[in-house]
């Protein structure tokens, strides 16, 4: 965090209201999202209780496990959600452009839940229906490990900055509002709405405090609160387990539907308020190099749905060495490239940066735009310089290579000095591409004596690292006997097919 | 402890009865070691839940049914038929080779629960193993003691193991999962936080007999579900570094003295029950009470202590920046208020020598957001 936005929670917190983060959204919204709700049993690790899941506001199914710990009941549950979910992915598997092997779909889909805990809560459900057999007896219907298989993916992909296949809209409105409260408080869905966009008739205050109060506004989950567990769930599970145990199918019924009631009372709130949060979201504009990351998120959704066409297994339960470094090279460069985009597109994440001296703003006070220089290869070559008067506290050094989002696409930059001048900075920058082949350069292409011009580091192209092949790791480094491929293949042993407590 | 301190303390809390330390609340001794409150309220023996909603700040802290019963399930489950399971995890999982194990159930004493005669009877049985004599290898529920602040705590791990490695172990048994060899970091902190209390104070034990300290292993046995199973798993969790932790915080507690010391004379954070434990104190004079004792909040209490609801709620009208957290907080140095910032970020306060170079950057990003909402390019 830099002071400016530190600064902004401040402002916020003083103003009682939200404050702007960000000038665009940087994460794409698609036209036809599918929101899960997830809800999970307190104490059971990633036992489903419920989930609400549908494509529009209006079209929302509620799928509910009346005993949560009945291993048949979770997997007709997970069966259930699944084919909804498989569905929905589905419906993107058709249109591609581009030629054969290298042809990619137009458009992704894009999995929406409340909070960061509904991330955990499907990463969980995948690991649970990945490994599962389809045979043998505890055969479970086949959309189950493919739903495992797509929801992994799912959560792989969303640890990857910029992606947008699976989101939290927690993190989608932290992003671009600052609050008067901390990250943790942030991560409760009603409380960030209580600051962005509270109820009619309530102030931010109001809303703050019914935001806690889960008898006025239940958790977004995955947990429900304990209180109702307590008063209003235990015993409905239990009323569910009697008429069950004496086999009448009134009692029973009625017992199932007094369940889904309650909770349909639990989740609905949360459900309307992830659509308000999205047309929310809608509201603020696209940031323009969204548009490329979502490119990518299609490149691995393709990647991952041919996988799925050619049978591939389910992913391993823990990474080899080999793999561990090569997503984490991967993660990396991709927070790298994320934060770059956003800085050039967004003047408020520049501001940002700014403030930090990892980025500067000024007028450009001297330019020698004629200047030249004869290459190795005895090429002359255009190389203006420009000075650049800022008042910001830059921190770059000599050699940083630039980009500006005020120049031509391809301009490029490489600073030659940087020196104090009373209180403010005087940057000498020497341009070095953009500017079109011959020794003059193109108009516009250099900037202007008087004109405003940003600049920020380029994180430029480098290459793949490379790692080496999966057989040549020395022992050292190699997966335990825990993780060998084929081990996905197999399902696991009949002890941990038992998923429950009961039957 | 001299007296004095102990009457100011017993005057602190007032008529209520007296709630002793346990593992839960030394271990959260260590979320925010700094806080006065929290150290007097703890060291009193005041009861935190019933002063914060009697303050109007109810606690955030309630347990589901669910997870007390699956909790149960499990640790009953795990001990089963003498420990039969746990026997198995730890052969197989741990690889370690046990001797023929002797299960010592101390639950209660020939049908008798109190915590002194548990604790005489674990006393007795821990040293004989410790001295080589009596066959028993796991303890079920030992009573410990441990003296915090002058006063007699009693803990009760899950477990004692003995002679893996020769020495003692301290086994906690926790349903979360241990999924695919990992379990969340911060659930397992918090039990190898608990197991740490239960380490100090089974060395206090054996010290008392004059046996070496070394005898009780800095590794705690973490037994939990293996993945989505009811089957157990284990691992070995080295808790050395908190063990350090807590015993600097027992001793801070010890100099309780020094804080005590600052409390204005007659304050007291007594609710006056009556018969029905209601409280008959008027709760503005309680909130008026606890106002005087310097907090330290941080957003990370709501996690932890009973009265973060009560402390957030001041901090609010404080206008305090531990409202939003350490990250916002550390950008502004020494500054504590949002108003202060505000002054500052406008110039319109003067900055001593030691902010100028913070109320520069201030000021500086206050112009740039100034220049950003002017151009109103957000929503
Ligand atoms: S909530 Fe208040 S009393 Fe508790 S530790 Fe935090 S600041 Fe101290």
């Amino acid at each position: 965090m830099s002071i400016l936005s530190a600064l902004a929670h401040v402002q916020a917190m003083e103003s009682m209201r939200a404050v702007p983060l960000t000038e665009y959204r940087h994460r794409r919204l698609s036209g036809r999202p599918l929101v899960i709700v997830p809800l999970a049993m307190a104490g059971e690790a990633g036992a489903p209780l419920a989930a609400m899941v549908g494509s529009s506001r209006r079209t929302g199914t509620l799928l509910v496990v009346p005993q949560p710990r009945n291993r048949d009941q979770r997997f007709a549950f997970a069966a259930g959600l699944g084919r909804i979910v498989v569905d929905y992915i589905d419906s993107f598997r058709h249109n591609r452009r581009g030629e054969d092997e290298r042809s990619l779909y137009t458009d992704a889909p894009q999995v929406l839940v409340p909070n960061p805990g509904g991330v955990k809560a499907l990463a969980d459900l995948g690991r649970m229906c990945r490994f599962r057999s389809t045979s043998g007896p505890h055969a479970v219907p086949d959309v189950v490990p493919e739903f495992g298989m797509w929801l992994t993916f799912l959560v792989d992909r969303a640890e990857q900055a910029g992606t947008s296949l699976l989101l939290p809209v927690t993190r989608m409105l932290a992003e671009h509002w600052a609050t008067g409260q901390s990250t943790l408080e942030d991560q409760n869905l009603a409380s960030l709405m209580a600051w962005i966009s509270p109820p009619a008739g309530l102030s931010v205050e109001q809303a703050m405090a019914e935001a806690e109060n889960p008898d006025v506004c239940p958790p977004a989950g995955p947990t429900t609160s304990p209180e109702f567990d307590n008063r209003d769930l235990a015993p409905a599970i239990r009323r569910f387990d009697t008429a069950r145990a004496l086999g009448d199918p009134r009692a029973l019924a009625t017992a199932e539907s007094d369940l889904r009631e309650l909770i349909a009372g639990q989740i609905q709130p949360t459900w309307r308020m992830v659509w308000e949060a999205i047309s929310l979201l809608r509201s603020v504009r696209e940031a323009p190099q969204t548009a490329r990351r979502f490119e990518r998120d299609c490149a691995a959704f393709t990647r991952y749905s041919d996988d799925r066409d050619a049978g591939g297994l389910p992913q391993r339960k823990r990474d080899t060495a080999i793999s561990a470094a090569r997503r984490l090279s991967r993660l990396e460069r991709a927070l790298a490239d994320f934060e770059s985009e956003t800085a050039f597109d967004d003047r408020f994440v520049r501001a940002d940066r700014r403030s930090a001296g990892e980025a500067f703003a000024g007028t450009v006070v001297e330019t020698e735009s004629g200047r030249t220089v004869t290459t190795a290869k005895n090429r002359r070559v255009p190389r203006p310089r420009v000075t650049v008067r800022t008042e910001d506290p830059v921190r770059l050094v000599a050699d940083t290579r630039l980009i500006s989002p005020s120049m031509p696409a391809g301009h490029k930059a490489v600073i030659v000095s940087v020196l104090p001048d009373g209180d403010a900075t005087l940057v000498v920058v020497e341009v070095t591409g953009g500017m079109g082949r011959s020794v003059a350069p193109k108009p516009g292409t250099v900037p202007e004596l008087g004109q405003s011009i940003d600049y920020l580091p380029d994180p430029g192209w480098r290459p793949e690292p490379r790692f080496p092949a999966s057989d040549h790791t020395p022992w050292t480094h190699s997966a335990g006997p825990d993780g060998p491929d084929i081990e996905s293949a197999v399902p696991e042993d009949a002890a941990a097919e038992e998923w429950g407590n009961d039957d | 402890m001299n007296a004095p301190v102990d009457e100011r303390l017993a005057a602190l809390r007032g008529s209520a009865k007296r709630l002793d330390y346990n593992a839960r609340s030394l271990a959260a001794l260590q979320n925010n070691p700094r806080c006065t409150l929290r150290a007097l309220l703890d060291a009193s023996g005041s009861d935190k839940a019933a002063i914060a909603a009697h303050a109007g700040h109810p606690s955030p802290f309630g347990q589901s049914v669910f997870a007390l019963a699956r909790g149960n399930a499990f640790e009953t489950m795990v001990k089963d038929n003498g420990c039969a399971e746990l026997v198995r995890v730890l052969r197989e999982t741990l690889q370690l080779t046990l001797p023929e194990v002797g299960y010592e159930d101390l639950n209660n004493v020939g049908g008798d629960g109190r915590a002194a005669v548990r604790h005489d009877r674990t006393a007795q049985v821990l040293l004989q193993a410790a001295r080589g004599d009596g066959d028993g290898t796991l303890f079920d529920h030992p009573m410990l003691r441990l003296r915090v602040g002058g006063h007699e705590a009693f803990l009760e791990p899950d477990l004692v193991a003995f002679r893996i490695d020769g020495r003692f172990h301290i086994v906690e048994i926790k349903s979360f999962p241990i999924l695919d060899g990992q379990a969340d970091p911060t659930q397992v902190r918090a039990a190898t936080t608990q197991a740490c209390a239960y380490i100090i104070a089974l060395r206090d034990l054996l010290a008392r007999a004059g046996i070496d300290g070394q005898a009780v292993s800095d590794t705690v046995v973490l037994v939990a579900p293996k993945d989505f199973t009811n089957r157990p798993t284990a691992a070995f969790v080295d808790a050395r570094k908190q063990v350090a932790a807590l015993s600097r915080q027992l001793s801070r507690i010890e100099r309780i003295g020094d804080l005590v010391d600052l409390v204005p004379e007659g304050l007291t954070f007594d609710l006056d029950l009556d018969e029905e434990q209601r409280p008959r104190r008027p709760a503005g004079e309680l909130t008026a009470s606890l106002d005087r004792v310097l907090v330290t909040y941080r957003p990370d209490c709501l996690n932890h202590c009973e009265m973060a609801f009560y402390c957030r709620s001041r901090a609010r009208a404080e206008a305090s920046l531990d409202v939003l957290g350490p990250v916002v907080r550390e950008q502004f140095g020494g500054i504590d208020t949002t108003t202060m910032v505000m002054g500052l970020a406008h110039g319109e306060l003067q900055p001593s020598e030691a902010q100028s170079e913070m109320a520069d950057a201030l000021r500086h990003a206050a112009r740039l957001r100034a220049e950003l909402e002017g151009l109103g390019g957000a929503a």
